[in-house]
């Protein structure tokens, strides 16, 4: 229905990623005159990525660095609505806990790794402890500001229905702050990508952050290109998933501009 | 229906005695209105099983929080409100109250919204389906029932939130102005259809509203309110004949019947007057006037 209106779908396409392709083409193309170390042509860097692949060696680190990312995403979300919902909900927690909250999150995130080292060691946990604690504002926030929107009427709605409890936070809290909490969600998931690396650029067992700054400090260029290529496409992956649930879970809402 | 007008005692669902509210305002600066406000005051009223009543008053004289009390929401201050002889002291499912705003769940389909009750009552899915279908034609919105609520109108979404509070099968339903955002003339219709349903489904109804055209055409009776404290100020008898059409607005009973309403509001003093607002509608509202607290 949507398509209905608007340029084709191809133009469209085109629109969006004619950019995109004029400048992977021009990496294709001009490092092969400048000949500099640094930038090795796009062909040879996807060589390379296959090469990666083949070798297995990308995908123990992807899988490495996914994993502990989405625990430790999961782990901030279910924390994140938790709590989130009993900021919004009762203004006295909020009072208490505000000024922690806002002094945590001011906190650089990456100051904070050594303490985190020291405590759960070198490995995965610290890190998966670290992504939890910078991905839990985002979606903590966005939920508390989600249930504060809530309309009173719909609360009073299903209370004369005899809902109350937990059947008031899962049928009417819930879903009424679902647009807030998705985006939020979206938010702590990038951020998660954003920290995991930087984390494990100082230190790890495997992951992509590893693997690019153990590229870099070999002078193995274009295996770093390959690793900063993979979170790139992780990144965009992500977020067009994300995006796509975010539409999907919210078709209920009236929107303004049309999709 | 002359002889439902003598309501036994067993056949009593509704009853308020003596029933009186204070809303506790929290203190702020500036607000001269801040601290209690009294909201009700001695309300005395029976309502008969199957029995329609109108509540009929200015805007702010207590008629929602009336009906609050009824549904269970808002806890009373003083006296006793019952139904079918127990005590009301929370909402449950023997009540169905529509609000004055649109109050569907945006993020659920027609068909969910209808079946929320139910879900409530732990009906299963099967049957929940079904009850839900057939309210849903009961109030002509079969092919909306995959819709969700932004893509209905005003007035859709008052006949569904109708059905809603119908599927699960109240005793009672408590109406708060439920057509007071839509036209004139669909007004009509839906007063038409209200009343169909009603017959049909044997409801005891409160409906409230601003309008005493409205409040007459409908209502067995209609319960006049004043305000400052809010109370009843007098229970008027409509002995006008049923199934009752549009026409009859323009009898002399009828006629007679709206004297009386309007005069029991302005004797309150200079308190109401008429408002006509833009799109030439009438309504009653309280002038400004000395805090009585
Ligand atoms: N939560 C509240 N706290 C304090 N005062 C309130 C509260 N709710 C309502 N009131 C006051 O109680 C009075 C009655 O309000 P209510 O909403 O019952 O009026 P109403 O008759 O339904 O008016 P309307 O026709 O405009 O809907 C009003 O003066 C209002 O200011
Ligand atoms: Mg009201």
């Amino acid at each position: 229905m949507r398509e209905g209106k608007g340029p084709h779908l191809l133009l469209r396409l085109y629109r969006k990623t004619i950019v995109i392709i004029v400048l992977l083409v021009l990496w294709w193309i001009l490092p092969q005159f400048i000949e500099s170390m640094y930038f090795p042509p796009l062909g040879v860097i996807l060589a390379e990525f296959r090469r990666n692949i083949e070798n297995g060696e990308l995908l123990i680190n992807l899988y490495t660095s996914l994993r502990v990312s989405i625990i430790g995403l999961a782990v901030a979300e279910v924390l994140g609505i938790s709590i989130g919902a009993l900021i919004g909900w009762f203004k006295r927690v909020d009072r208490y806990l505000n000024a922690l909250f806002q002094v945590m999150r001011c906190t650089s995130i990456l100051a904070l790794l050594p303490l985190f080292v020291l405590l759960f060691g070198a490995g995965e946990l610290s890190k998966i402890i670290i992504i939890a604690w910078a991905t839990i504002f985002p979606t903590m926030i966005n939920t508390a500001q989600g249930v504060r929107n809530l309309e009173p009427v719909l609360v009073r709605s299903a209370r004369s229905m005899g809902v109350r409890g937990v059947g008031l936070f899962l049928k009417i809290i819930l879903p009424s702050a679902s647009p807030y909490i998705l985006a939020g969600f979206r938010l702590s998931a990038s951020i998660s990508l954003l920290v995991l690396v930087a984390a494990e650029m100082l230190g790890a067992a495997h992951g992509l952050g590893l693997m690019i700054n153990d590229a870099s400090r070999n002078f193995q260029v274009t295996r770093m290109y390959v690793g900063m290529l993979t979170i790139m496409i992780l990144g965009v992956v992500l977020n067009a998933a994300l995006v796509w649930l975010e539409r999907r879970l919210t078709v209920w809402q009236e929107r303004a501009v049309s999709a | 229906m002359p002889e439902s007008k003598e309501f036994q005692e067993n056949a009593c669902r509704i009853k308020a005695e003596d029933v009186g509210l204070v809303y506790h305002s929290k203190h702020r600066k500036n607000d001269p209105n801040a601290g209690s406000f009294r909201a009700l005051q001695h309300v005395n009223i029976s309502v008969g099983a199957g029995e329609f009543l109108s509540l009929v008053g200015p805007s702010g004289c207590g008629k929602s929080t009336f009906l609050y009390i009824l549904s269970g929401l808002q806890r009373l201050s003083e006296g006793t409100a019952w139904i079918n002889g127990t005590p009301i002291t929370g909402p449950a499912l023997d009540r169905g109250i529509i609000m004055q705003a649109y109050a569907l769940f945006p993020w659920r389909t027609v068909r969910k919204n209808v079946e929320f009750g139910l879900e409530v009552k732990r009906i299963s899915k099967k049957d929940r389906r079904a009850i839900a279908e057939q309210f849903i034609e009961l109030v002509g919105l079969s092919e909306f029932a995959d819709r969700y609520p932004y893509e209905l109108s005003g007035g859709m979404k008052q006949r569904i939130a109708i059905a809603r509070a119908l599927a699960y099968d109240p005793d009672v339903l408590l109406m708060d102005e439920p057509f007071a955002a839509v036209d004139e003339q669909t007004r009509g219709l839906l007063h038409e259809e209200l009343l169909r349903i009603w017959e049909k489904t044997n409801k005891t109804i409160i409906f409230v509203t601003h309008s005493i055209d409205e409040s007459i055409f409908l209502a067995d009776r209609v319960a006049v309110m004043t305000p400052c404290p809010g109370k009843i100020k007098e229970i008027l008898q409509i002995d006008l004949p049923r199934p009752r059409t549009p026409a009859i607005k323009s009898s002399s009973e009828f006629g007679a019947y709206r004297n009386r309403v309007w005069q029991l509001l302005q004797n309150e003093g200079e308190r109401t007057e008429e408002v006509i607002t833009l799109d030439g509608r009438k309504h009653l509202s309280t002038v400004p006037q000395e805090v009585s607290i």
